[in-house]
């Protein structure tokens, strides 16, 4: 706690804050300080209450309690512009930028006075992007510039109101290493000009790798604050989920045996001449680089998007695929890359989303039976521990893991032999991701097999029994995940990159 | 002063229910307003009129919001209205009157089938495409229309054979306990049950707002989204084809123009019902009630004797309206919990990182 002790007066200074929404106590009586040149973390799951308290603090919401001092000043009531003005900047996960107008324009958006017209607008972003070693001219249009060059921008834009304490909402969520490495540099440069900084992420690696303090919160709730230096891996995630788990990992499972899937030639566009095989029982990675062509394989192979050629033997019979209804009847389930747009019906209920995929086996002479509806869905909600007030709720309405886990329960309801999960974990928490295994596990359990992609080397490595790489749309390779090291497979993985 | 209470409740659950279906205030207003202004409203004789009124757009209504309610459009009802009347009046004679209706049906009903065939074929997924290939083929039905005619008007009492059913149609009504029934309202009721079972109870009433919700989704899940459409496009063929028997029925002609009017009616009668134009959220009974406003309204203005150019005027601001209360209706439930003003940031969702 050295270093909390030595900044003496809190930047920010929350009390006992409360938000209700209809039906969730969003915040229930948060305390927190910030000091000034610390970076503090903040870490939760989906629905733990961050970013209600980010949007209570930048003037989004307001607040139904407590108190809220910043830089000596009580705030009772602000917006998003007077706490900028104030000196306290967000910067949000999905950036606020004006894509058609230029990097200049976009840090002095709406105050153009101040740096003396256009001019003076370009010359004045061009000293703060120096500032923070950022090369981007402030003539081109924000759209053409990459998400890390955007998050430059914000983080600019930050400055030009002279903040003294910056918010950042999962930011490395969108980047890629090597530029979650010029952030990182970026936060120790700021810190040691005395800013406050706030990092919100799901990424354990990163609270460990540069934050000072971190706070964990749980169902609206702080849990804990300590310092990073006095904190375990294992007690943070016990203190995020409310309960042990050992291992991020469940046990790998081990019954391989026959093949149940055998994929032949498979040629589309992207792919050539593609040929694995799957075994009952079994889960088996697929590795590779964005634009291999992993989920291009799946989704040919599910009979989602027109193929040029293929030969699919389902336990050893040749079988046709002409569309995901062909697919689902031998056997095939696939839970898609992108949840929302190909996943859910946002705007159903819960119970909807998950009777999709059984709805024609379920209906009687084209009558739809509610009452099996119904009970359908209530036994994947106990099962798959699904946290919804009932089954009628909007599915849009709960967190991403809990979405995650409908779209699965779809599946299981028509016992797949062969299931499909193509980045499964992907934006969700650490405890869904942990219930996502054990689904998967007890899947493979039943004798059921499954295609895992994702982009998450651990994962694939801890939960698969086989991984095939893929690269520029050929497998060039087959591994033992408990014989083989990471660095052995991404090395095959990039071998024509 | 105790009871007040539970005097308050009722009032407020009306209230509410007000608020939520503004369709209603619609209507109560215009009788109220009607009433009052001119009595002659409230009479047998102008409810029978409004009943007649209410046939024809009514019908092509109906099948038109199952295919909103599926996200797509079918521009081609007027002319599926317009070839389906020629073809059963001039048939009359030729094959008789039950045969000729029964022709009439199958050939909305084709037509219907057709345009989900050109569809699917030219792998159409948005609303506009659809919207186009509909507009192509309304052209299409119109001009064989006016083929089959040669641009002429069939008159049905000059028909040599009988003309019972057409009649029937028209001015019969079927007794009940009290009052007689209008057989045109029967053939309403019938119809708008049906389609109201296979939109709440069966599998391609599902599938149709699945459709409309999320293609995408739906047809990775196994969804018959092909199907669905082939079943939009199919109701609304027939539906077309059962508003021009009664057209016809009604005004005892048919000329191969006579569909052109009822396209952008119906369109404004399913969206003036609440039923989302982008689809995945609609009934066919909001829509009969939608009709129901349509009709009243034109009444009302007719009783006022207000001009027929003016009368456009009021529908068009209907439909505005209509589409303003959908927006915010479609946006309802982030605005109710979050009413700050922060129009960057509101779009942000509500659940976390969701």
């Amino acid at each position: 706690m050295a270093d909390v002790e030595q900044a003496s007066q809190p930047l920010l200074s929350v009390r006992d804050v409360s938000k209700a929404f209809p039906g969730v106590l969003a915040l229930d009586h948060i305390s927190l300080d910030v000091y000034p040149g610390i970076v503090h973390g903040i870490v939760g799951e989906n629905g733990a209450g961050k970013s209600t308290l980010m949007k209570i603090l930048s003037g989004v919401y307001a607040k139904d309690s407590g108190t809220i001092v910043f830089d000596g000043q009580a705030i009772e009531r602000t917006t998003p512009v007077l706490s900028m003005k104030m000196g306290l900047s967000i910067i949000y996960q999905e950036l606020n930028l004006v894509n058609t107008m230029s990097v200049g324009e976009n840090i002095f958006l709406g105050r153009f006075g101040e740096t003396g017209g256009r001019r003076g607008v370009h010359a004045k972003a061009r000293e703060l992007l120096d500032r923070i070693g950022c090369k981007v001219d402030t003539h081109r249009p924000v759209s053409e510039l990459s998400v890390s060059d955007k998050q430059m921008v914000e983080i600019a834009k930050a400055l030009s109101f002279n903040s003294k304490l910056i918010i950042m909402d999962e930011p490395s969520s969108s980047l890629t290493e090597d530029e979650v490495r010029s952030l990182v540099g970026i936060i120790k440069d700021l810190k040691s000009k005395g800013i406050g900084i706030i990092y919100i992420s799901h990424k354990l690696d990163e609270i460990f790798g540069f934050c000072d303090v971190v706070t964990v919160m749980r169902d609206g709730r702080v849990i804990a604050t300590n310092a990073v230096s006095a904190v375990s891996r294992g007690e943070m995630i016990l203190m995020m989920v409310g309960r042990t788990i050992d291992n991020e990992f469940p046990p790998r499972p081990d019954c391989v045996e026959e093949p149940i899937l055998e994929v032949k030639n498979l040629t589309t566009r992207k792919l050539h001449s593609v040929s694995f095989n799957l075994r009952r029982g079994e889960i088996l990675g697929l590795v590779g680089l964005v634009g291999a062509g992993r989920t291009e394989l799946v989704r040919a192979l599910f009979g989602a998007d027109k193929v040029g050629r293929k030969t699919v033997l389902v336990d050893g019979k040749p079988v046709k695929i002409g569309g995901p209804i062909d697919a689902i009847g031998h056997g095939l389930a696939m839970v898609p890359e992108d949840r929302k747009a190909q996943g859910l019906l946002l705007k159903f209920s819960v119970e909807w989303n998950i009777s999709l995929a059984s709805l024609a086996a379920m209906s009687h002479f084209g009558l739809l039976d509610d009452s099996l509806e119904a009970s359908m869905c209530e036994r994947q909600i106990r099962a798959l521990n699904i946290r919804t007030p009932s089954g009628k709720t909007r599915i849009e309405s709960l967190s991403g893991g809990n979405q995650q886990k409908a779209v699965v329960g779809r599946w299981l309801e028509t016992k797949p032999k062969i299931l499909i999960m193509d980045e499964p974990t992907r934006g969700i928490d650490v405890g869904a991701k942990y219930e996502i295994y054990l689904l998967m596990k007890r899947v493979v359990e039943d004798g059921g097999s499954i295609i895992l992609i994702s982009s998450e080397l651990p994962e694939v490595l801890h939960m698969s029994n086989r991984v095939y790489t893929l690269c520029e749309g050929r497998i060039n390779g087959e591994f033992d995940p408990a014989q083989a090291t990471a660095t052995e497979i991404m090395a095959k993985a990039f071998e024509f990159a | 002063m105790r009871r007040q209470p539970s005097l308050r409740a009722p009032t407020r659950l009306i209230g509410r229910f007000l608020a939520r279906n503004p369709i209603f205030v619609g209507i109560l207003g215009l009788v109220v307003v009607t009433t009052i202004v001119e009595p002659q409203f409230a009479t047998a004789g102008n409810f029978h009129n409004i009943i007649r009124q209410f046939g024809t757009l009514i019908f092509v209504s109906l099948g038109m919001t199952f295919v909103i309610m599926a996200g797509f459009l079918d521009l081609s009802v007027g002319g599926i209205i317009s070839l389906v009347a020629v073809v059963t009046a001039t048939q009359i004679d030729a094959i008789g009157q039950g045969p000729a209706i029964a022709l009439g049906l199958l050939i909305g009903l084709a037509c219907g089938v057709l345009n989900s065939t050109l569809i699917l074929k030219a792998g159409a997924t948005t609303q506009a495409e659809s919207l186009f290939i509909t507009f192509g083929m309304s052209l299409v039905y119109g001009a064989a229309a006016l083929i089959f005619t040669q641009g002429g008007t069939t008159y049905l009492s000059y028909s040599v054979s009988s003309i019972s059913i057409f009649d029937a149609i028209n001015s019969g009504s079927i007794p009940l306990v009290f009052f007689s029934v209008p057989v045109s309202f029967v053939l309403f009721v019938v119809c708008a049950a049906l389609l109201l079972v296979v939109e709440r109870r069966t599998y391609m009433g599902r599938a149709v707002l699945l459709t409309g919700a999320n293609k995408t989704a739906s047809r990775l899940a196994g969804v018959r989204v092909d199907r669905s459409i082939v079943m939009i496009y199919a109701v609304s063929g027939l539906m077309s084809a059962v508003a021009s028997i009664v057209l016809i029925s009604q005004v005892t002609l048919a000329s191969p123009v006579i569909g052109q009017p009822y396209l952008l009616q119906a369109i404004l009668a399913v969206v003036v019902g609440g039923t989302a134009l982008v689809g995945g959220r609609g009934s066919v009974l909001w829509t009969a009630f939608g009709a129901l406003l349509l009709i009243l309204l034109n009444n009302c203005l007719d009783l006022l004797g207000v001009s027929t150019y003016i009368e456009f005027m009021f529908r068009g601001a209907i439909l505005i309206l209509a589409i303003w209360l959908d927006s915010r209706r479609a946006e309802g439930g982030a605005a109710r919990m979050a009413p700050v003003e922060a129009p960057t940031i509101a779009e942000h969702d509500l659940v976390e990182g969701a």
